[in-house]
């Protein structure tokens, strides 16, 4: 039998065209297009495009996505009932597990298309800015059909129109976090659609991998690190004793790049201009975190990860700490639905092996002699 | 990096003393080390279930302490309630589980996969596959009723009616044989999503969501409705033969595992001959063509027939209809899911494998959008 490999690393578990995490080079590249050529200006519909049809879009066909778009925003009847019944302290990844999973009966027995995809990518931003209206105690807003992606969801989510400088600071965010090659939850996605099963399972499974604080949990965490420690000068004290005290840095460490992180260093400068306190800070954290790190373990390479600078982009946004976490599905959905087509088109199904490490054949003892 | 083995075939993707499908022998070694067919007649479902939870199996006092833990467990929360009620009765079961189950399991802060949490999604799966049942009649959804067990209670709040011990027996049996089954792909989802730290429900609605797939849960009905297709011992040969000329699969043939005879296959062909004695010589003689069929164009291959095939025939002699077959692998198949994801948590570190660029050249210019 061949070798257990503890989390699979190394281990390649599916061809992709979708995109390619070159560590090695620090670079992120959709479809042949390196991350930083993306992220000024393209909008989130226009990746998403890029994933879904292997092209950027023409003029008209960008205006026929953002339409089918729009005009999927809504939640059904069961959908809305559902989202009115959870508890309002509800964590909004349950939310948004559950509404996902009852919006997607409809295509129940289906196997995974263009339109699936679609449909349920125009609706997680509608399932969180009602919740969150909800647990405000306000009317959900509905959505705008001439807004776009990120304009719209921060429409739903305020009840009036963001600034320019902040929808676009949530599009650069969307079109960052959209895809990164065979992470957890794209991964769980994968192995959910090669059971031949639907869409919306896939997406489930994907939302609840997202969830963990090893994946899509970790921004809020690094929020929870900075207030801790209060201010730039307190950094470096406050740090040490943390590590003394065996503490992890929150928003450090990544399995693949060995250089810095491209989305980071994009979301780094975003900060800056957007965040202007939040950078202070977060910088001297940074820079006194790699460095201990550094002193600690010389040979590994620069760690800050894409959670650390994204905390203050959302943050600038204006959105709760709670909502981090299903912000970062409502990019990364684009490219679960398409690594889901993909796996559909030419699919076997993804059953590893395990190795049995429990004891040797024995006979049961019945009820009444235990 | 490795080379790409589609499907993860033949790569080891954890260690587990859940179970093991030992397939040269055709065995398959449930926790602590018991044979599938020694456990069988000596276990109930709630024995298994604790056997895969606890790593041994109970005394007399744990099991009626477990019991006791999984009928306080059956009842809906509101906002289950709520989901359930908002839903189209006619919404597939298995969609109805996933929300339904997503919904009890909200929760305000991340809890730690426990043995408790495993017992309570468990103990109401049953009460979320009937209630789902019931409204697709247009009927009232029934109360489940505390004296009685995990298997029977199911049948009757499907029913309201009393079943028989004889069915309850053979849906008992079904469910500790499919309780678990070493890393499959549901198995294998719920262990990717526990290894990023979530919870134990995020867990059981992702692995519910793999076991939904026609390659994997899907395959029990798949296999019945062929059987109904066939619908007599005359009519097998023709149907396989026109069949198996167009290329299509035979449902409930093909394991990836087994060299021999599933043992889970071997047992439930038995309890067919009693659970459904007219289905169970229609299935017989299908079964014997299919495989002379399968030998005949690969005779490489080993013997074939899977659990899905004869699970179909011995869930219709206990009256289980067959919309509700995927739910009745996922009222089992939890068991082996939370014991899976408690066993990999104890050392947890997150499934992310490679993958192969096959894509274009890193580094085209994008042209702006009104170039293009």
């Amino acid at each position: 039998m061949p070798e257990y490999v503890p989390g699979l690393e190394g281990i390649v578990a599916a061809q992709t065209v979708i995109s390619l995490v070159d560590g090695a080079n620090g670079r992120l590249v959709y479809r042949g297009y390196v991350i930083a050529d993306l992220a000024e200006d393209m909008s989130f519909e226009e990746v998403a495009h890029l994933f879904w049809y292997g092209r950027l879009p023409t003029r008209a066909e960008l205006d026929g996505l953002a339409a089918e778009l729009s005009e999927w925003r809504g939640l059904t009847e069961a959908a809305s009932t559902a989202l009115d019944a959870l508890p309002k302290d509800s964590d909004p990844m349950d939310v948004l597990r559950s509404i996902v999973s009852v919006q997607g009966v409809r295509h129940a027995l289906e196997k995974p298309t263009l339109d699936h995809a679609i449909h349920a990518t125009a609706s997680f931003p509608t399932v969180l800015a009602a919740f969150q209206r909800r647990r405000r105690g306000l009317e959900p807003v509905r959505p705008r059909a001439d807004l776009g992606h990120a304009a719209n969801y921060l429409y739903m989510l305020n009840g009036k129109e963001a600034t320019p400088e902040l929808v676009r600071a949530l599009n650069t965010y969307l079109v960052l976090l959209a895809d990164h090659g065979m992470n957890a939850s794209t991964f769980t996605a994968r192995v959910i659609a090669s059971t031949d099963s639907d869409m919306s399972s896939c997406l489930v499974g994907a939302i609840g991998a997202l969830k963990g604080p090893a994946h899509g949990g970790a921004p809020s965490a690094v929020l929870d690190q900075l207030e801790q420690i209060g201010s730039a000068a307190n950094a470096e004290h406050w740090m040490r004793e943390a590590r003394k005290r065996k503490e992890r840095f929150m928003g450090f460490g990544h399995r693949v790049y060995r250089t810095y992180d491209p989305r980071a260093k994009i979301l780094k400068e975003m900060c800056a201009r957007l965040n202007p306190s939040f950078y202070e800070l977060a910088s001297r954290v940074e820079e006194t975190a790699l460095a201990i790190l550094h002193e600690e373990h010389p040979e590994r390479p620069q760690a800050t990860n894409v959670e650390f600078y994204s905390a203050g982009v959302l943050q600038a946004i204006g959105l709760p700490k709670d909502l981090f976490p299903p912000t970062f599905a409502v990019a990364r959905v684009a490219g679960w639905t398409a690594h889901v087509l993909e796996q559909a088109s030419h699919n076997r199904l993804i059953r590893p092996q395990s190795e049995y490490i429990g004891p040797e054949p024995r006979k049961p003892v019945p009820l009444a002699e235990r | 990096m490795t080379e790409f083995s589609p499907g993860l075939e033949g790569v080891v993707a954890a260690q587990t003393a859940v179970s093991e499908v030992d397939g040269a022998n055709g065995r398959l070694i449930y926790r602590g080390g018991y044979l599938i067919e020694d456990l069988a007649p000596a276990a109930t479902f709630e024995e298994t279930a604790y056997l895969l939870w606890n790593g041994e199996l109970p005394s007399r006092s744990e099991l009626d302490a477990l019991r006791h833990e999984m009928v306080a467990a059956r009842r809906l929360k509101d906002a289950a309630q709520a989901a359930l009620s908002g839903m189209e009765p006619d919404t597939d079961p298995m969609d109805t589980l996933r929300t339904v189950l997503s919904a009890q399991g909200a929760t305000k802060t991340l809890a730690k996969p426990s043995v408790a949490e495993g017992v309570a999604l468990t103990a109401v799966i049953p009460t979320i596959v009937a209630a789902a049942y019931r409204r697709r009649l247009k009927k009232d959804v029934i109360e489940s009723r505390d004296e009685l067990s995990h298997a029977a209670n199911l049948i009757w709040m499907m029913e309201g009616k009393e079943p028989a011990t004889e069915r309850v027996h053979w849906l008992d049996q079904y469910l500790v044989l499919l309780a678990d089954h070493g890393l499959n792909a549901s198995t294998f989802t719920a262990r990717v999503i526990a290894s990023t730290g979530s919870d134990l429900t995020s867990c059981v609605v992702g692995a519910i969501g793999a076991l939904k797939g026609p390659a994997h849960g899907g395959a029990t009905f798949a296999a019945r409705t062929m059987l109904d297709s066939i619908g007599s011992v005359e009519n097998a040969e023709p149907w396989l033969r026109e069949a198996h000329a167009r290329h299509a699969r035979f449902p409930g043939f093909g394991h990836r595992v087994y060299r021999t005879y599933d043992p889970r296959a071997k047992i439930l062909r038995e309890m067919a001959k009693t659970a459904d004695p007219k289905l169970h010589q229609i299935a017989a003689h299908t079964e014997e063509l299919a495989l002379k069929i399968l030998h005949d164009a690969h005779p490489e291959r080993p013997n074939a027939t899977n659990v899905d095939f004869w699970a179909s025939v011995v869930l219709t002699g206990a009256d289980i209809p067959k919309e509700l077959f995927t739910c009745v692998f996922a009222t089992s198949r939890v068991a082996g899911w939370t014991a899976h994801v408690l066993e990999s948590i104890e050392d947890l570190r997150i499934i992310r494998p490679a993958s192969v660029w096959i894509g274009p050249e890193a580094g085209k210019k994008p042209l702006p959008l009104e170039k293009r």
